[in-house]
């Protein structure tokens, strides 16, 4: 089982929006962490054989997934960020639809469906339209519909975009309990999504890999320790322009800082241990979440 | 094994086609164009068996129902071969009610005496109109020796037809070939019933035509336009036998449509007005007609024609928004071509050109009156066959290009 990724770039006209990626990958859950615009899903959407590279390849089991197709097709099961549906159908009517492109035989088809939406529990939803579920409703289709396959790789675009934080946890078990035996691939520019599920995090940026590992691994190789410090309430935006500042927390007589330096940003700061919120910040810097949020 | 796999593809491909189609019909905005259809298909089949009037003997009008029932008993008396002794007969009655009544003939004598003969009337009418159509009245002024040989004048006017139309001679000997096959006299059974339908059955086709490209429009669209590309395309069979699936399925779901349709419309109509006439020959309606076929035969050939034009609708469709990934385009081609395209044709200077536009396949009823005829080479042929061939192979040929133009999606390096 290995999904290898070599060289991949993709050019829209001009513009570039992923960069020589390469990595290799087996079984197990791979975290793909980024900001909005990083080109996840743009070098996910290559994975998934709906967009061909400009340069490089993608190859499963040494095969080129292009040239596999319809075979290739076979192991996957994709679940993009903009998941679309078909409003009008019911739930089963559309679990069944995705089960015949994908080639599942009528029998097998409905058995995957029960089971799966059992697993989702949807099991009652079943006879409703899509159109009448809620959003964390619909995503969990989402999922199911992506399992149908029984896929050796599965691809989850920011499959916790727009949930709320109860479902966003019940998500990350499910995929958990889904990831055994697979190869999951799951983007996010959340770092608590993968901080805890997945065995191997890679961090992209402006269409590039820059680091990937362990998530002790990513924390690890930061160059600036981690500080807790309480300042005087008027100094705090002092301290904001010269560090980077992870959070920020009112408390009486001034406000808790937890700051990223080489060096002891204040008298009385105590280091902390990092986490992988820290390295997000100091990797990517300010660009989390701002500038390009609008864009996608 | 290989028995079993081939068995096995069906089976995945009818799931396909099965649940393509149910994505089709349980769409809001389709249900609610079906639902629309059959009200209009409904309520055309009350205008049909209503349109039709019955005069008595009494000379009161009826126009219920069971008029036409009516009034096709009272014509049945002249059922038969309309010899020319039939005819001068006819001829000769028609013009002693002319003498009696210089003004205006009584309700009574129209219910007794002239309704019962009014087609074979105006069959002659149109006989002594040769090329220039219908003329009114004019059996009036011919002698009982005319009315008797009523199929000699017909001929004398075939000669000139053949002379006006075929500008070559092999256009000439192709038009004698289709005159000669007619049998005279003329065998007479009144086709009210079919005569009647031939509009309403030409205009709900139009309508079914129209709403099976919006359909078919939607097949190779709503993946786009509700975002559902992603999941489509990255399933095992997307980029092949769920593409097939797709073609078969607009294929289909047009003959569905139109089928249930004309039968629905056909079948109200029919069993209220009966089916009496449907071997009378055309000739009856339109004596110089190059093509023999009876009443009930062009009925169908107008049905059949309708069907093509569906298919080529879903076709056509199908084709613009498998190539611009959008409905709004496509659902508009199907209305230019069998709508708007008659309207360009007219203003355009080639008029025989324009004969063979696609919505000529809507107009049969009219092409059937029409001696258009065409050449190739030394290969004669005329308008309703040519149209029929050209626009089934011009939908079977857009098929493999459906097919091709979808399956591509996404695989532009750039
Ligand atoms: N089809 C496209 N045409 C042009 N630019 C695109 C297209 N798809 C994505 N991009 C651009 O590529 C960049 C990466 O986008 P994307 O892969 O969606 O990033 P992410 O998923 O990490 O947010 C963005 O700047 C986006 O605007
Ligand atoms: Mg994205």
């Amino acid at each position: 089982m290995e999904l290898k990724i070599k060289g991949l770039t993709k050019d829209f006209k001009d513009f570039r929006a992923v960069d020589h990626v390469s990595c290799s990958m087996g079984q197990g859950v791979y975290g793909l962490l980024g900001v909005n615009g990083a080109g996840k899903t743009t070098l996910m959407r290559m994975i998934c054989t709906l967009l061909k590279p400009t340069e490089g390849s993608v190859t499963w089991n040494g095969k080129d997934i292009f040239k596999m197709d319809a075979s290739y097709r076979k192991v996957l099961g994709y679940l993009p960020q903009d998941f679309g549906f078909y409003p009008d159908f019911t739930v089963q009517d559309y679990m069944m639809y995705i089960s015949s492109i994908k080639g599942l035989r009528p029998m097998t088809a409905k058995k995957r469906t029960e089971t799966l939406l059992d697993q989702v529990g949807l099991r009652k939803m079943k006879k409703r339209k899509m159109r009448n579920l809620s959003g964390g409703m619909q995503r969990r289709v989402g999922i199911a519909q992506a399992m149908l396959n029984d896929p050796q790789i599965l691809i989850l675009d920011e499959p916790t975009a727009g949930l709320d934080p109860n479902e966003r946890i019940r998500f990350r078990n499910l995929i958990s309990e889904l990831a055994e035996d697979r190869l999951v691939l799951l983007s996010t520019h959340i770092v608590s999504d993968v901080e805890f599920i997945a065995n191997d995090i890679l961090l992209m940026k402006d269409g590039k890999f820059f680091m990937n590992g362990t998530a002790e691994e990513i924390v690890s190789s930061m160059d600036q320790a981690v500080w807790s410090c309480t300042v005087p309430r008027k100094e705090a935006d002092r301290y904001l322009s010269k560090y980077l500042v992870s959070n920020v927390k009112t408390v009486p007589g001034g406000a808790e800082l937890r700051i990223l330096a080489k060096r002891s940003p204040a008298e009385g700061a105590v280091m902390e241990e990092a986490t992988l919120e820290d390295a997000f910040l100091l990797y990517f810097g300010e660009k989390a979440g701002e500038e390009h949020d609008g864009e996608v | 094994m290989h028995f079993y796999s081939i068995l096995e593809r069906k089976r995945v491909r009818n799931m396909m086609v099965k649940y393509e189609l149910k994505r089709i019909f349980t769409k809001r905005m389709n249900r609610l164009l079906l639902a629309v259809a059959v009200l209009i298909g409904v309520v055309m089949s009350v205008f049909a068996v209503t349109s039709e009037w019955y005069v008595d003997s009494d000379g009161v009008n009826h126009e219920t129902p069971d008029a036409i029932r009516r009034l096709t008993q009272d014509k049945k008396q002249w059922k038969g071969e309309l010899t020319g002794d039939v005819i001068a007969q006819i001829v000769a009655d028609r013009q002693k009610i002319a003498r009696d009544y210089p003004d205006d003939v009584p309700d009574t004598v129209y219910g007794e005496r002239i309704q019962a003969y009014s087609d074979i009337t105006q069959m002659v009418d149109s006989i002594l109109g040769g090329d220039e159509g219908y003329a009114p009245d004019a059996l009036l002024g011919i002698t009982t020796d005319q009315a008797k040989d009523i199929y000699s004048i017909r001929e004398q006017y075939i000669e000139q037809l053949i002379q006006k139309y075929g500008d070559t001679p092999e256009k000439q000997e192709f038009l004698r070939t289709q005159y000669e096959k007619t049998d005279t006299p003329f065998y007479y059974e009144p086709a009210d019933s079919w005569d009647n339908m031939r509009l309403y059955a030409t205009t709900y086709g139009i309508i079914l035509v129209v709403l099976i490209g919006f359909l078919a429009a939607g097949i190779f669209s709503d993946e786009f336009s509700l975002r559902a590309d992603a999941v489509f395309f990255s399933c095992r069979y997307s980029r092949t036998r769920a593409v097939r699936s797709k073609v078969l399925t607009g294929l289909l779901m047009a003959t569905v449509i139109y089928w249930v349709g004309m039968a629905l419309l056909s079948g109200i109509s029919f069993a209220v007005m009966g089916v009496s006439g449907f071997n009378t020959p055309y000739q009856v309606d339109s004596p110089y007609c190059i093509y023999n076929m009876t009443f009930g035969q062009l009925y169908l050939i107008i049905l059949v024609c309708g069907y093509i034009a569906s298919l080529l609708s879903a076709s056509v469709a199908m084709l613009v928004s498998a190539k611009t990934h959008s409905a709004n385009i496509a659902v508009c081609i199907p209305f230019i071509l069998f709508c708007v395209s008659p309207f360009i044709g007219r203003a355009m200077p080639f008029g025989t050109f324009f004969q063979l536009t696609p919505d000529q396949l809507l107009n049969i009823l009219n092409c059937a009156r029409d001696p258009y005829i065409y050449q190739i080479g030394s290969m004669v042929f005329r308008q309703i066959p040519f149209v029929m061939l050209f626009y089934t192979l011009v939908a079977a040929v857009f098929l493999p290009v459906i097919y091709q133009c979808y399956r591509r999606y996404g695989l532009k390096r750039r």
